[in-house]
């Protein structure tokens, strides 16, 4: 672990495909986090379902911060309120236009673990978990922030076959919905699982490989990993500009989400990933831009 | 200590398009809100708004983008970045309904064509319009869409700072982002929150917001240009006291308030004066004012901007501070006429003409749906 990073106290997820209609999750939203959680959509379940996985039986401290993420934010919701406003000709019920705000899952999240710290709910493109932790880190490397749950929360609407549309899948895509949360600290906890080391964005290869180099990790000691929107070949190129043999997958087998990169820390972590101490995650936009993320065990 | 200096701006509100044409607007009347008939179902609704002046609410597909292309090239030619400095410029949105207003307008042209029709088939990725700003202007360093309600713009240039003073980035362009929807004139008629006469913050006739439409942009980075104004301090935090509500005791503000004081190594009695948020409505202006008062004994001069532009939601952070720091840059410290002349209820009195004011430290406040409160400082001194 290197001066600048920030330890992980814990890594929490949900994540389940979705064959047909998308889960009720008021049972599991119960007994995840212990209580019953009325009046809200299943984003809003989904974060506070994948914020309790994460965080256990501990108690957070009460400034810490929640940094949240999605690509489409709750589109239960918003597609509801469309529908029954330009289809049926009905206003906006008051509770669903307020859930509307991108922020209400950062709210309830904040309220069910009793935070008064900051809150922040970033849109994503392509690197949606990539800016979230990135913002994360910024404050608590400046020492605003000692305490944070960054997470993602992707849904599936119903029907799916619209759903596959409106994420430009093909008919017979596999489908998931996730919900991905890391509990970071500032100071170095002595049980911690792991550390962030970094958060940056290159528009070239040199740029990115030079960083590499100032990391201090071994390229034999770590794992490359594709990020979901990274092309096969420029991949390749990329793990030999580094040097980096070893590789980790932790995306075999899922069904299609768009946060994605939310899953890989919490998989490395949990994984013998070829013995790699460390991960490299490399993702990329459609303009050429790279996202990259290191962890360390 | 290393700081980021505000080196252009862009706007666009009711009151005008440009910087100069908005702060020259600040030294007359308040205007009138227009009343809409927003088409619910068969019939109406009224919706008091302020619409973007010399932008006619048509073509709502593409209306939205002709703005920001005309605020952000404001803000960028202000700043006098290069086409090199621009490609290491990072950019911030923030922005609570993003770009609703055209996903309505696609949906309801689909529900013409055919009845069974879907929404949000074409754009439904929150990070779109950002997209589009980075494509259209070069800009190649990472990008973020802050989406807390009312507070986005305003985050969006606390985060804007930090990346700029940590190195991060050498500049960065911070846009607000917010024009009329159906969703949201609907959504607050539900909450009984319009108010047709217009925006009375503080005042004993206060009755709620009138729709607000604002874009705006400004450059941050390394000092240049002869730029003053910067980002001294800042806090943020969730009040979980209601999802729409702030804690009527006045705890909460306060509490954010005294944080960005602290951070800004200001003490209260050295604020000069305090754009407040002021929305008008019952119970958040009572926090407000209670909030204040815990932490200044003295309330500093005061004033309420959404008067002059409605409330633009999520971009009223960055809208509110040009029109604050464009006011304070010529000398004055903004009014709000005919409002709060009179000792309020909540013994508040706001300025009736725009007050003569030296340089000097200022605090915004901004609070919002998801208990999203953040309380910004600001100075055109060093220290």
């Amino acid at each position: 672990m290197s001066k600048a990073d920030i330890s992980i106290r814990a890594a929490g997820d949900y994540y389940e495909e979705v064959a047909d209609t998308p889960p009720d999750l008021r049972t599991l939203v119960k007994d995840v986090t212990g209580k019953p959680v009325r009046r809200v959509g299943r984003f809003i379940q989904l974060g506070l379902i994948g914020a309790a996985k994460c965080v256990g039986g501990a108690t957070l401290p009460p400034e810490t911060a929640v940094y949240l993420t999605s690509r489409r934010g709750d589109l239960e919701v918003t597609i509801e309120v469309m529908q029954e406003l330009f289809r049926d000709g009905h206003a906006p019920k008051p509770l669903s236009f307020i859930n509307t705000v991108s922020n209400a899952a950062c709210y309830y999240v904040a309220r069910h673990f009793e935070l008064h710290g900051r809150s922040c709910f970033v849109g994503g493109g392509s690197f949606g978990f990539e800016t979230a932790l990135d913002l994360a880190l910024l404050e608590m490397r400046a020492g605003i922030v000692r305490s944070a749950l960054v997470g993602c929360i992707e849904i599936a609407t119903d029907p799916l076959a619209l759903h596959r549309q409106r994420l430009s899948l093909a008919p017979d895509a596999a489908v998931a919905e996730a919900s991905h949360w890391l509990w970071l600290e500032a100071s170095r906890a002595p049980d911690a699982m792991g550390s962030v080391g970094g958060v940056e964005f290159f528009t070239s290869l040199g740029d990115l490989a030079a960083w590499f180099g100032r990391q201090g990790v071994g390229a034999d000691s770590t794992a490359f990993s594709q990020g979901q929107f990274l092309a096969d070949g420029e991949a390749a190129a990329i793990r030999r500009e580094l040097g980096l043999r070893k590789a980790f997958n932790y995306r075999a087998g899922r069904g299609y989400y768009d946060c994605l990169s939310g899953a890989l820390v919490s998989a490395f972590l949990r994984s013998e990933a070829d013995g790699a101490s460390a991960v490299l995650h490399i993702n990329a936009d459609p303009d050429g831009r790279l996202a990259v993320m290191l962890a360390r065990r | 200590m290393s700081r980021s200096y505000f080196l252009g701006a862009g706007l666009h509100t009711r009151l005008g398009r440009g910087v100069k044409a908005n702060i020259d607007a600040m030294f007359g009347a308040l205007p009138t809100p227009q009343v809409i008939q927003v088409p619910l179902g068969e019939g109406h609704e009224p919706a008091p708004v302020m619409l973007l002046h010399d932008a006619p609410l048509e073509d709502v597909e593409q209306r939205l983008w002709r703005v920001i292309e005309g605020v952000a090239s404001e803000a960028l030619e202000a700043a006098g970045l290069t086409e090199a400095q621009r490609r290491e410029t990072v950019l911030l949105l923030g922005s609570s309904s993003v770009d609703i207003a055209a996903s309505e307008a696609i949906y309801q042209r689909g529900l013409r064509d055919c009845a069974n029709a879907h929404p949000l088939m074409a754009n439904s990725s929150l990070g779109e319009m950002a997209d589009r700003i980075r494509r259209r202007f070069n800009l190649a360093g990472a990008d973020y869409t802050i989406s807390t309600a009312c507070t986005a713009s305003a985050n969006a240039l606390v985060y804007a700072d930090a990346l700029v003073k940590s190195g991060r980035a050498k500049f960065a362009l911070v846009m607000g982002v917010e024009t009329f929807n159906i969703i949201t004139a609907l959504g607050f008629h539900g909450l009984a929150l319009l108010a047709p006469n217009g925006m009375r913050p503080f005042d004993k006739g206060r009755g709620g917001i009138v729709l607000g439409e604002g874009c705006s942009a400004l450059v941050v980075g390394q000092k240049r240009n002869g730029a003053r104004f910067h980002l001294r301090g800042s806090a943020n935090l969730c009040d979980i006291f209601g999802m729409s509500t702030a804690n009527p005791d006045g705890t909460t503000v306060s509490g954010v308030i005294k944080m960005a004081l602290e951070a800004s190594g200001t003490k209260a009695s050295e604020i000069n004066g305090i754009k407040a948020h002021g929305t008008a409505s019952l119970l958040n202006d009572e926090a407000e004012a209670a909030g204040m008062r815990q932490v200044f004994p003295q309330l500093p001069q005061l004033c309420a901007l959404k008067p002059f532009i409605g409330h633009t939601f999520g971009a009223c952070g960055l809208n509110e501070l040009i029109l604050l720091t464009g006011l304070l840059e010529r000398g004055y410290f903004p009014a709000a006429p005919g409002i709060c002349a009179e000792p309020s209820d909540l013994d508040i009195t706001l300025a009736q003409a725009p007050q003569p004011i030296e340089p000097g430290v200022f605090m915004l406040n901004y609070f919002g749906f998801g208990g999203n409160n953040t309380s910004l400082v600001v100075a055109n001194v060093e220290g």
